[in-house]
């Protein structure tokens, strides 16, 4: 398992929910204190022109954090991502889809982070991370616990 | 990201399979690079090449055996996995949040 997977049901159509993840992300996006995305804080976020995953800072500087490769609306968006404390040439890939279940749409977000190691060798010879496999599986056991609770709440 | 220098140089040290082979090798047990040069069929500057890279990226850390110090021991170092699980799992939390966070807005904001 080379990549974080998180997913969550929501109640709306898929393309709905790409309209809102996407239209509205500098709305919902929760400033996090661990994850900021730049020194300066993460922003308001925004695609730009279905282009680019930007952020305004409060003192007015644009930041790029991502190129975008797939737009498909209710479907799925995947783009670069890049932290400010990155270094020039590192980068990132997300990837999310949005899925219909039901009457709802099930986001997963898929976040890359070396795409170069080739999953069939990490699971046939799963040593270097096999210490994190068991790690996320139990937190994706327990995330998904919380939210099938959440829903059936 | 604090620990993202260190992913870097990790992640770009087991971008290679010659280099995850060798890291499976010193895990199973440590070795000289003599060995591991044989194990892999490698001349020795390369093996040389690919330990030095490993040790970049803060995979490996060399010892002396009592008998004799011009042999180098490669083991894996304690913690060497560290900054990449911290980066996983900052990351899954971060996504975690962000589609709850999403989730909320988007209940919030139907007619």
């Amino acid at each position: 398992m080379s990549a974080v997977i998180v997913s969550l049901r929501v109640p709306a159509t898929p393309e709905h929910a790409f309209d809102v993840f996407t239209g509205d992300i500098g709305v919902w996006w929760r400033p996090g204190a661990l994850f900021q995305l730049t020194p300066r804080g993460d922003g308001t976020l925004s695609f730009d022109d279905q282009q680019r995953l930007i952020t305004t800072l409060p003192n007015g500087k644009v930041f790029e954090i991502g190129r975008v490769h797939v737009w498909q609306r209710g479907k799925r968006v995947a783009f670069s991502w890049r932290q400010g404390t990155f270094r020039p040439e590192q980068s990132t890939e997300v990837d999310i889809r949005f899925e219909k279940v039901g009457d709802d749409t099930r986001i997963t977000v898929e976040h890359r982070g070396w795409d170069e190691i080739p999953q069939d060798h990490v699971a046939r010879h799963g040593f270097p991370l096999q210490h994190t496999q068991l790690h996320l599986a139990k937190y994706w056991r327990n995330l998904l616990e919380g939210v099938k609770a959440e829903i059936q709440a | 990201m604090s620990a993202a220098p260190n992913i870097d140089a990790t992640l770009a040290a087991l971008a290679d399979p010659i280099r995850r082979r060798a890291v499976e090798l010193i895990g199973a047990q440590p070795r000289p690079a003599g060995d591991l040069a044989a194990a892999l069929d490698l001349p020795a500057p390369a093996m040389s090449r690919h330990l030095r890279i490993l040790k970049q990226g803060g995979l490996l850390e060399e010892t002396h055996p009592e008998y004799d110090a011009r042999v180098r021991i490669y083991s894996l170092r304690p913690g060497a996995m560290d900054a990449l699980k911290t980066w996983l799992a900052e990351t899954e939390e971060m996504w975690a949040g962000q589609l709850a966070a999403f989730k909320t807005h988007l209940e919030q904001r139907k007619p």
